[in-house]
């Protein structure tokens, strides 16, 4: 099913969260911009990772494409209708197009609900099936699908490991059988030896499925191995957008640059005759983020200009970057 | 030249619902003067138990040290008296742990925690403590420390944190600075900023280090040797160039190729260690690693292989020959 309109567009999104007012103040407190100005689409049957560090609006960014998060401003589009505004009711069958993924698969999963009826949750609330024989062999159906054993369906999650949790929320995301499944660190609380699992599971999956993912995750080595497009954002903005060639061999925005010198590849004979430009200093706090290039204080290649006027992203063939460098 | 640290055939276990876990079960290294070690293995492997037992720092019950020796500098810590231990944790045996945010007291101030070992080991008097703490902060490259000291540590981000954590181990120049996951918390950028200092303060100051982590592009950078751990045993251990360049455990190379690298062919398919990893309360028979283990015999299913070695320095708990197996 190619389609020539993206599967996903978001349109200038913003998502802003007040602050706490001091009591008996006219001090509103303020608003953190989480999000704040962000656009992009996503083909069918792609993978869009976003990459950032803590803070910069990456989660949040997913959390408002399922509209789990009240958006403050711009559109977000999902398979050509404007959802920015649909309500709770209009947004039920909207949902059953676009699933999660979640990172922490101890917390995602009800302890007192057995791995069954986790599975099976999505399909009643959406009255797709009604209990008895065909539910359960949709239940069976989907846990095959994952890697797991239809006899594990009597079970609690306490009873699995971190990576077979994993593959149960995999199975509940798709049991609605949805067209995008936000993953949000979807790998990062797993051990290593399992990860690969999950990857692999993912990528086969999206294959026989035609699966459309945004798979958001702070490992620039994951998010490279599995996404055909790669956004990268900071402190709320996207700094830079590019296929993963392009982002991985020649990178343009700094901070790109330097997360990508920061990662020590695991090979000793690499890492001997390897450079890390270390970045000076921390992610500002969002609250009140540095003026004009929010990335300034910290970048390597600041100019006066950066401190006042804030770059936008334009596009250099094929390959977004929001840098003075490039204007 | 006797090594600084030697560990013989540690053992520590710990008593559960479930019967007794061998969290560390015979694990033997040592650290020379000045060089960093590496301790890998994944979540349960027995990395942190080890590092811990090293400090004694094991809360009994539930857990116990069942046997082994800890020689320090010719001296058995498992034998000493409590008293004794107190004196060479902090002074002479630093630990920096993972969670800044957690092991940092949050009623006192920076400089009261950084202080306190200068407090306890040495005697300074408070002016003398102060200016020892400054100088700390400025090492860790705590900006503006006259005034950072008086800070709670609510007040500094989570990198600042760590090199509060990292000036307070260094505050009694130890011989021995024990790492634990000591940048998982941390973003990537300010992950490599913390290691950069951890590597050069260690060097300014002779002082060995072991590093304990799950991440193997830090042991690569970072390690002069590596110890790799799973099940509570260690699995193999040499030179890092060597245990990258030619892994000869099978657990160990399955993690080579189980993580997506910056430098592989992108978009290619990984190759994933099969199975979980194996339950402590209820370990498999010989070879803990067998029923993941592509490589697998009859005597790995009932024997357990011990360390044999591959050449110098090089020695890995394997009954099978990988290369023959190639």
């Amino acid at each position: 099913m190619q389609n020539s309109s993206p599967l996903l567009r978001l349109t200038d999104l913003k998502v802003h969260f007040p602050l706490p007012g001091r009591l008996l103040s006219r001090d509103t407190g303020g608003v953190v911009k989480a999000v704040d100005g962000v656009s992009f689409e996503v083909n069918a049957g792609e993978t869009l990772g976003i990459v950032g560090e803590s803070g910069c609006g990456k989660s949040t960014t997913g959390l408002a494409v399922l509209r789990m998060v009240d958006v403050t401003g711009g559109q977000i589009e999902f398979a050509g209708a404007d959802i920015t505004h649909a309500n709770r009711q209009q947004m039920r069958p909207i949902r059953r197009g676009m699933q999660m993924i979640f990172q922490d698969p101890y917390g995602a999963l009800d302890p007192r609900m057995r791995v069954r009826n986790i599975v099976a949750e999505p399909l009643l609330a959406h009255g797709i099936v009604s209990r008895g024989e065909e539910l359960r062999k949709q239940v069976a159906g989907l846990l095959d699908m994952v890697g797991l054993l239809p006899s594990m369906a009597e079970r609690y999650p306490h009873e699995f490991s971190g990576g077979q949790r994993q593959r149960i929320g995999i199975a509940r995301a798709l049991a609605l059988n949805p067209s995008l499944i936000v993953c949000d660190e979807p790998v990062s609380a797993l051990d290593v030896s399992i990860q690969a699992q999950i990857i692999n599971l993912l990528q086969d999956l999206q294959k026989s499925l035609n699966l459309t993912y945004l798979f958001i995750a702070h490992d620039l080595a994951v998010v490279r191995h599995i996404s055909d497009r790669i956004l990268v954002m900071y402190l709320g903005k996207i700094v830079e957008i590019a296929n993963r060639e392009d982002l991985y061999e020649r990178p343009m925005h700094p901070y790109t640059k330097a997360l990508l010198s920061a990662i020590p590849v695991p090979s000793p004979d690499v890492e001997a005759n390897r450079d890390h430009e270390l970045l000076e200093g921390e992610v500002p706090s969002p609250i009140n983020p540095p003026s004009g290039c929010p990335f300034h204080p910290r970048c390597p290649s600041a100019m006066p200009d950066c401190a006042t006027r804030a770059p936008a992203l334009t596009e250099h063939n094929g390959h977004s970057v929001a840098c003075h460098l490039y204007d | 030249m006797t090594p600084l640290l030697e560990v013989r055939n540690l053992q520590t276990h710990s008593n559960t619902g479930n019967g007794v876990v061998k969290a560390v079960d015979g694990v033997s290294f040592d650290v020379r003067e000045g060089e960093t070690v590496a301790i890998v293995g994944e979540s349960g492997s027995g990395k942190s138990v080890t590092a811990m037992s090293v400090l004694r720092l094991i809360p009994n019950p539930p857990g116990q040290i069942v046997g082994g020796e800890v020689l320090f500098d010719g001296e058995d810590l498992l034998h000493v008296q409590e008293s004794e231990m107190r004196d060479i944790r902090g002074n002479r045996i630093a630990m920096i742990f993972q969670e800044p945010m957690t092991s940092l007291n949050p009623v006192l101030t920076i400089g009261r925690q950084v202080g306190e070992p200068i407090e306890i080991h040495q005697s300074l008097d408070r002016k003398g403590i102060l200016e020892h703490c400054i100088e700390l902060l400025r090492k860790v490259r705590i900006p503006d420390p006259e005034k950072r000291l008086h800070a709670y540590p609510h007040q500094f981000s989570g990198g600042m944190r760590q090199r509060a954590m990292i000036a307070m181990g260094l505050a009694c120049e130890p011989r021995l600075i024990i790492a634990d996951e000591p940048t998982t918390a941390l973003d990537v950028t300010v992950q490599a900023q913390i290691l950069e200092l951890l590597k050069e303060v260690t060097r300014q100051s002779t002082s060995s280090l072991i590093l304990i982590t799950h991440d193997l592009g830090v042991v690569a950078r970072y390690a002069d040797r590596v110890n790799v751990m799973y099940a509570g045993r260690i699995v193999e251990h040499g030179p890092a160039r060597e245990i990258y360049n030619s892994p000869k455990h099978p657990y160990t190379i399955g993690l080579m190729q189980s993580i997506p690298r910056l430098d592989d062919n992108a978009g290619s398919r990984l190759v994933p260690i099969g199975g979980q990893p194996p339950d402590m309360s209820n370990p498999p028979s010989g070879c803990p690693f067998h029923p993941r283990c592509p490589n697998v015999t009859d005597r790995c299913r009932e024997k357990l292989p011990p360390l044999s070695k591959v050449n110098d320095g090089h020695w890995k708990a394997c009954w099978v020959d990988v290369d023959a197996k190639q």
